[in-house]
């Protein structure tokens, strides 16, 4: 019996696969949470023997799934690794393999080399094309990848607060607005980017039809690079403001009546009670909110990914849609040695602009510090 | 009833308003017949008419004018979708702002069913999903206990490293493991996906528990502990039955990303058989053809179960992110 791809043979096939897995790690926890404790308490007789145990799980799991893949990304930084060479780095011999040696400086320096420049018989040319196009150079790309953060956070922010400040007013029907405006929220990203490329679609895309109707006129969202810009962070805007909205009527909603009632006694105005009490008290959420906006649309590459792919002529894409293609993308030969030293920069890119945010902002503080 | 209700708090009105209030709902009304005047005339579209309404909205009640515009933004999207899945397969490509098309049908939905291999897409995704946000739970609530209420060595430097891990572009651990998944030939196997997700869901999961353990006063710990209580029995008694919001967060967090999850499944997926829904659906819109049909139904399917377990654990959602951030 099988029905729309599911049968029982199925079930029972990846049944047999997870449920091992969740018994197994479960068990295992266990077993290693009261074998640590006892080693860590009667063997070695540490005061910090608890904590240490409820943490084994934890640091296990990173390690073994995240630190340990970091390590191996900076070791492939120096490997020459892509699509034709991947036999030479296979465990099992797949074939003849070119190489004369797997890891070596030369790689890593060609590999970083070429996130920059394009260089020719040790003579640097000039930027180095990351995609097809000249056009797509890393100042292109991290200049496109500041413009997208922006003003990304920028919409959200305001139009986040705008509609928090709203929404803590006396105002009917508060309940039904909120549920409606936070459904962006919930709906899967594959979903709303799919979705709103059709919706860009030049003729049958609703987006379209509306402009037309009010009487403007269509635009080719999806070829054209402005408009194609435009359309994903409209998109990637429409997104993001329901988390503000949330995070901010609830910090508005516990901040005390009375400070508004004594400031109104002296006269304060609208704009000086939301300057002078709603943004101080609120900076402990605005700051941690924008410091993880941030990073996340930094790093966002699922809607780029999803509505342009990058195009129309890499015109949509930053940093990190650009590292997902040169890796895995249909535009290159899964560079992958390459594409790991592409990442590093990256990464290092936004670690030292936190560093320098979250030393300035104070922000973050109180979330990890309490 | 009347405009001062939502004006007041902007501090503007006053007695000499009145008359200006009169205007605005003279003119809202204008407004409103106006828009049914156009749309009789231009062969009955509603668009006048709602536009009409609308601007009349604003002017009478601004608050309500914004606030009903922009949660049409937010919904319209979503009704198209719904809409389009219900368009008959002839009339799919058409220009049509109708929400429930002309000559509606349940065809697409069938197609889904038994054309493709939906059921099968959606079961994958299920498993995977669950054995993520049981596994992720199982491994950061503990931790998470022991970052809140114990000084250890290595504390803060472990603290700030989870904080960093937020800053990995997603490819850069997505490389190295596409390499070794290959290496081991573990593509298409959803292993290898579940113990991805599982590492970058723990991170952000003992952010948000450790957040809010530290909201519990140790006092109801000891307490228990006086009792005859055990430190981690008072730990199960005490402290996670109160950290049901948080706990549930933590679940849905991992759910949702899980559930959605598409560049690395992309990656890592590649046989129909551990096929993803996110990869199913991305495969129907290839081309705009008539799959767009059968994308829209899928759609509908699987966010309408996501979209109902958020707006019912919203409230948790939103009390347990904010949750002691203000001092009033």
């Amino acid at each position: 019996m099988e029905f729309s791809g599911l049968s029982g043979d199925v079930i029972l096939g990846t049944l047999g696969q997870i449920l091992p897995l969740i018994v197994g790690i479960i068990i295992g926890i266990i077993a290693l949470e009261v074998g640590m404790y006892l080693f860590l308490a009667r063997v070695v007789k540490t005061k910090h023997a608890l904590p240490f145990t409820l943490l084994a799980p934890a640091i296990i799991a990173i390690t073994l799934f995240m630190v340990y893949p970091l390590i191996f990304n900076v070791l492939l930084a120096f490997s020459d690794l892509k699509r034709s060479t991947f036999p030479c780095y296979s465990p099992v011999a797949l074939g003849a393999c070119e190489l004369d040696h797997l890891y070596g400086l030369d790689y890593a320096i060609k590999n970083f080399t070429d996130v920059f420049f394009r260089v020719r018989d040790g003579e640097i040319l000039g930027w180095g094309r990351l995609l097809r196009t000249a056009d797509s150079t890393f100042p292109v790309l991290l200049g496109r990848t500041v413009m997208w953060t922006v003003a990304n956070v920028i919409f959200h922010f305001t139009i986040g607060m705008g509609l928090a400040l709203i929404m803590n007013m006396k105002i009917r029907f508060k309940g039904i607005y909120r549920a409606l405006i936070v459904i962006p929220w919930a709906i899967p990203g594959v979903i709303v980017g799919l979705t709103w490329k059709q919706e860009f679609h030049a003729q049958y895309g609703f987006v379209n039809v509306l402009i037309q109707a009010l009487g403007g006129q269509a635009i080719s969202w999806l070829d054209d690079p402005t408009a194609a810009f435009i359309a994903v962070v409209f998109v990637n805007i429409w997104l993001g403001v329901p988390f503000y909205m949330v995070m901010l009527l609830g910090g508005i909603q516990s901040i005390p009546g009375d400070y508004y009632e004594a400031s109104e006694i002296d006269g304060a105005n609208a704009w000086q009670r939301f300057n002078r009490i709603t943004l101080p008290l609120l900076r402990p959420i605005i700051i941690p909110a924008i410091t993880l906006d941030v990073i996340w649309t930094f790093n966002r590459l699922d809607i780029i990914f999803l509505i342009t792919g990058g195009g129309p002529q890499e015109s949509t894409n930053i940093l990190v849609s650009a590292l997902y293609n040169a890796a895995f993308g249909p535009a290159a030969t899964q560079q992958l040695g390459f594409a790991a030293a592409f990442s590093i920069i990256i990464f290092l890119i936004l670690f030292a602009f936190a560093l320098v945010w979250i030393t300035t902002s104070g922000g973050l503080k109180e979330i990890y510090d309490r | 009833m009347n405009s001062t209700a939502a004006a007041k708090p902007a501090s503007r009105s006053s007695l000499s308003d009145e008359g200006y209030k009169q205007l605005r709902q003279y003119g809202a009304v204008a407004l409103l017949v106006g828009g049914l005047i156009l749309t009789v005339t231009n062969g009955m579209s509603w668009g006048y008419a709602i536009i009409g309404a609308w601007l009349g909205l604003l002017l009478w009640k601004p608050l309500h004018g914004i606030l009903v515009f922009y949660s049409a933004i937010s919904v319209y999207p979503v009704l198209r979708v719904i809409s389009i899945s219900l368009r008959p397969t002839d009339g799919l490509l058409s220009r049509s702002l109708d929400l429930i098309p002309p000559g509606a049908t349940f065809n697409s939905f069938v197609e889904l069913f038994t054309e493709e291999e939906f059921l099968r897409w959606v079961w994958n995704s299920l498993t995977i999903t669950v054995a993520v946000s049981l596994i992720g739970i199982a491994i950061s609530a503990t931790g998470a206990y022991a970052f809140s209420r114990w000084r250890f060595p290595g504390r803060r430097p472990m603290l700030i490293f989870l904080l960093t891990t937020q800053m990995l572009p997603a490819s850069m651990l997505l490389i190295p493991i596409f390499v070794i998944v290959a290496q081991l030939n573990l593509t298409n196997n959803v292993l290898g996906l579940v113990l991805a997700y599982t590492s970058t869901a723990v991170p952000f999961s003992i952010w948000i528990l450790k957040g809010y353990y530290d909201t519990i006063p140790p006092d109801l710990e000891e307490a228990a502990m006086v009792d005859g209580c055990q430190r981690m029995e008072a730990f199960y008694k005490v402290i996670l039955p109160l950290s049901t919001p948080a706990l549930s967060i933590v679940f849905l967090f991992n759910f949702l990303a899980a559930w959605a999850e598409f560049l690395v499944a992309k990656v890592i997926l590649q046989s129909n058989a551990v096929m993803t829904w996110s990869l199913g659906l991305n495969e129907l819109i290839g081309t705009f053809n008539t799959d767009w049909g059968k994308y829209a139904a899928g759609s509908v399917l699987v966010t309408l179960p996501v979209l109902l377990l958020f707006m019912w654990q919203s409230k948790y959602l939103i009390s347990g992110l904010t949750l002691g951030s203000v001092k009033g």
